[in-house]
C-alpha cells in the first residue's frame, strides 16, 4: 500500500513538472510520426515487392510495429529514465541517499524517474495496433486479446528485468554507456518479428535480450499464432528474471562503497 | 546512566583496490592480470556516544570518517567488528533503523533539481509515511526557521549553493531523525550560511534531542556545536575527549596575517613566518604571545591591515598527528 502511493507521489510530481514544459510535448509528438512514418515507409518498400515477409501479413507486420513503438515507449518513458538516473548516482555517490531510505532500495530506484511525454509513443503505438486490428483478416476475440495483454506485461517484465540488470554491472563496472548503446541497437532488431531472422539471432533476441519477448510473442497472441505453451515460457522466464536482478540487485548493493567523498 | 545511542566495537573497514602502474602497457597488462593493494580505511576505532550527544569526527581528507560514517549508516558492511546505532545493527538496513536516521553530505545533493524544493518535500513524505499534519507541521516550522519560504517554490537547479544547502537540511529532517550523520554540511559556504546552518543544526538538537555525528574542516562549526571530538588519522582513532582539551593541547599557535603600507619588511625577528609574498606576511606566534607580538608589530611596522586568527582545523589536526604518543 506504501509502495503504491509511493508510485503516485513520484508519478503525479514528475507529470505535474512535465507539463510546465509544452514544447517538449511537440518534440515529442513530432518524433513519434517521424520513426512511424519511417517504419511505415519500410514496410511499404517490403510489401511493394512480397505478400508476406515469413509468414507475417501486412497488417500483421503493421501490428509487431504498433507493438514496437508501444513497448518502446514505456522503456523511453519509465524503465530507461530510471535505469540512467541509478547508473549516474552510482557514478558520482548519491546512490547513498536512496540507499538509506526506509523503503526497499531496488523498488525505490525503480519509480523515481517517469518521462510523460514519451508516451506519446505509447499512444501512437496504439493506434497504429488498432488498426492494424481492424485490417486483420481475423477477428481478434476475448482470449486472444488477454493472452496479448499478459504477454505484454511479462515482456515489460523481462525488458525492465534486462536493464536493471545491466544498469547493476554498474556497481562494478562503473562505466557501461556502451551497454546501453547495445540495447538499443538490439532492441531496434524487434520492430519485425524475430521469426524472420535467422536462429542464432532468433535465440539471442529472446533469451539475452527478451525483445522477442517483449514484442514478437504480444503480436503472435494477436495474431492467433500464440500457443499457451509460449506464454507458459514467458511467465517462467519472467520469474526467473526477476528472481535473477533480484540476487544481482542485492549483490551490487554489497559491493557498493559509493564514490568516496 | 542512558544506554548509548551508537557504539561502535573495534570496527574495521578494508577495501582492495586495483593497482597498476602508469602507461599503455601497464594497462593493457592490467586488463588481464589485475593486483590489488589492501587499503585500510578504518582500523579498529571503538566508541560511544550518548543520546543528545553531539560529537564532531575530525581528520584530514582519507581519515576514515566518511568511511565511518558510511558504515554506520548501514551503506558500507565493515570488515571486521560490530556497529550499534539505536539498537540496530546499521548493515542490516532494517526500514525501523533507516527510518530514524539521515545522512547528509555536503558536497552532495539528494534533491531533484528540476523541482522545486516543495515537490522534493513530498516526495520525503511519502518514502518516510509521515503523517500529512506532522509533515506540514515540520516543514512549516523548519522553512521559518531557516527563511527559505520563496526559495522552496524554485527549481532547485536556480538555488546558490547557501540556500541549497538550507532545502538540503530541510528535507533531511523531515522525519524527525533520532541520529543524524552531516558529513561535511556547510562545506564551500559563506561564513554567513555556516552560521545559519550550525543555528539550525543546534536548534534541531535542542529541540528533539537528537544525537549528531558530523565532520567538518571548519573550526567554527566545531567550535559552536560539539562539546566532544573523536580524532581519526589513517584509520585509527588517535583522540576521544573534550574539545576543550585538544585545542589546549595543540592549539597552542595562533596566526598573524599583515599586510604592509610600503610592501617591504622583515618579519623573522617576530616569530615563524610561514608564507610571505609583496608585502603580505604570514606569521605563527604562541599563544601566550599573541598580544604582545600584535602590539609590537603594530608600533613598529607600517601596517596596512592586520588580523589574528586561529590556526584551521588542519593545522591542529596536523599537529595532533605529529606527535604520535596520543592517549586516546
Amino acid at each position: 500500500m506504501k509502495i503504491i502511493k509511493l508510485v503516485w507521489s513520484y508519478l503525479r510530481i514528475g507529470i505535474a513538472n512535465e507539463l510546465q514544459y509544452r514544447v517538449n510535448f511537440f518534440i515529442q509528438l513530432l518524433q513519434s510520426f517521424i520513426a512511424l512514418a519511417t517504419g511505415l515507409i519500410v514496410l511499404w518498400l517490403v510489401f511493394s515487392q512480397t505478400t508476406e515477409l515469413g509468414g507475417w501479413s501486412q497488417p500483421e507486420l503493421l501490428a509487431v510495429m504498433g507493438i514496437y513503438m508501444l513497448v518502446g515507449g514505456v522503456i523511453q518513458s519509465a524503465i530507461q529514465p530510471n535505469m540512467q538516473r541509478l547508473m549516474n548516482e552510482i557514478q558520482d555517490g548519491t546512490l547513498d541517499f536512496a540507499l538509506t531510505k526506509p523503503v526497499d532500495g531496488q523498488i525505490l530506484i525503480s519509480i523515481r524517474e517517469f518521462r510523460f511525454w514519451q508516451l506519446t509513443d505509447v499512444l501512437v503505438g496504439l493506434v497504429v495496433i488498432v488498426i492494424a486490428i481492424v485490417q486483420l483478416k481475423e477477428q481478434v476475440g476475448i482470449l486472444q486479446a488477454l493472452a496479448f495483454i499478459a504477454a505484454l506485461i511479462l515482456g515489460g517484465i523481462m525488458i525492465y528485468c534486462f536493464w536493471l540488470i545491466l544498469t547493476t554491472t554498474a556497481f562494478w563496472i562503473i562505466r557501461i554507456w556502451e551497454l546501453v548503446n547495445l540495447f538499443q541497437g538490439l532492441y531496434a532488431a524487434g520492430r519485425w518479428p524475430v521469426t524472420i531472422y535467422p536462429q542464432w539471432l532468433r535465440i539471442g533476441l529472446t533469451f539475452l535480450v527478451p525483445v522477442a519477448f517483449a514484442i514478437t510473442v504480444p503480436a503472435q497472441a494477436l495474431t492467433n499464432r500464440l500457443t499457451p505453451l509460449t506464454l507458459v515460457e514467458a511467465l517462467g522466464l519472467a520469474v526467473l528474471l526477476m528472481g535473477l536482478a533480484r540476487v544481482i540487485w542485492r549483490m551490487g548493493v554489497r559491493s557498493y562503497s559509493g564514490a568516496s567523498a | 546512566m542512558q544506554s548509548p545511542v551508537i557504539e561502535v566495537n573495534n570496527l574495521s573497514k578494508h577495501y582492495r583496490v586495483p593497482v597498476r602502474e602508469a602507461g599503455l602497457k601497464a594497462a593493457t597488462k592490467s586488463l588481464f592480470k589485475r593486483k590489488y593493494n589492501t587499503v585500510k580505511a578504518v582500523e579498529s576505532i571503538s566508541f560511544k556516544i550518548d543520546p543528545g550527544e553531539v560529537v564532531g569526527f575530525l581528520g584530514p581528507n582519507g581519515a576514515g570518517k566518511t568511511t565511518t560514517l558510511k558504515m554506520l549508516s548501514g551503506l558500507l558492511f565493515p570488515t571486521t567488528g560490530t556497529s550499534m546505532v539505536l539498537g540496530y545493527q546499521p548493515s542490516r538496513r532494517q526500514a525501523e533503523f533507516l527510518g530514524q536516521i539521515t545522512l547528509v553530505m555536503g558536497n552532495r545533493s539528494q534533491m531533484s533539481w528540476d523541482l522545486p524544493a516543495l515537490d522534493s518535500f513530498e516526495l520525503q513524505r511519502a518514502i518516510y509515511g509521515i503523517p500529512r499534519p506532522e509533515f506540514e507541521k515540520t516543514r512549516d516550522e523548519y522553512i521559518e526557521l531557516l527563511e527559505v519560504k520563496e526559495l522552496v517554490r524554485k527549481p532547485v537547479r536556480n538555488l546558490s549553493l547557501g540556500e541549497r544547502m538550507k532545502v538540503e537540511i530541510i528535507v533531511a529532517l523531515l522525519h524527525r531523525p533520532k541520529v543524524l550523520f552531516l558529513d561535511e554540511p556547510t562545506i564551500g559556504l559563506d561564513v554567513t550560511m555556516q552560521r545559519r546552518i550550525r543555528l539550525f543544526v543546534e536548534e534541531y538538537n535542542h529541540r528533539t534531542g537528537a544525537t549528531v555525528l558530523l565532520t567538518s574542516h571548519y573550526m567554527a562549526d566545531v567550535e559552536a556545536l560539539c562539546k566532544r571530538v573523536i580524532v581519526i588519522h589513517n584509520g585509527k582513532l588517535l583522540f576521544d575527549g573534550d574539545l576543550a582539551a585538544l585545542l589546549e593541547r595543540f592549539s597552542a599557535f595562533k596566526t598573524i596575517c599583515v599586510t604592509l603600507a610600503n610592501g617591504n619588511g622583515s618579519f623573522s625577528h617576530y616569530g615563524e613566518v610561514l608564507n610571505q609574498d609583496a608585502g603580505h606576511f604570514t606569521l605563527r606566534i604562541p599563544r601566550e604571545k599573541t598580544p604582545d607580538i600584535t602590539a609590537r608589530i603594530l608600533a613598529e611596522q607600517k601596517v596596512e591591515d592586520l588580523t589574528v586568527e586561529d590556526p584551521p582545523i588542519e593545522d591542529i589536526i596536523e599537529k595532533v598527528f605529529s606527535q604520535k604518543s596520543v592517549e586516546a
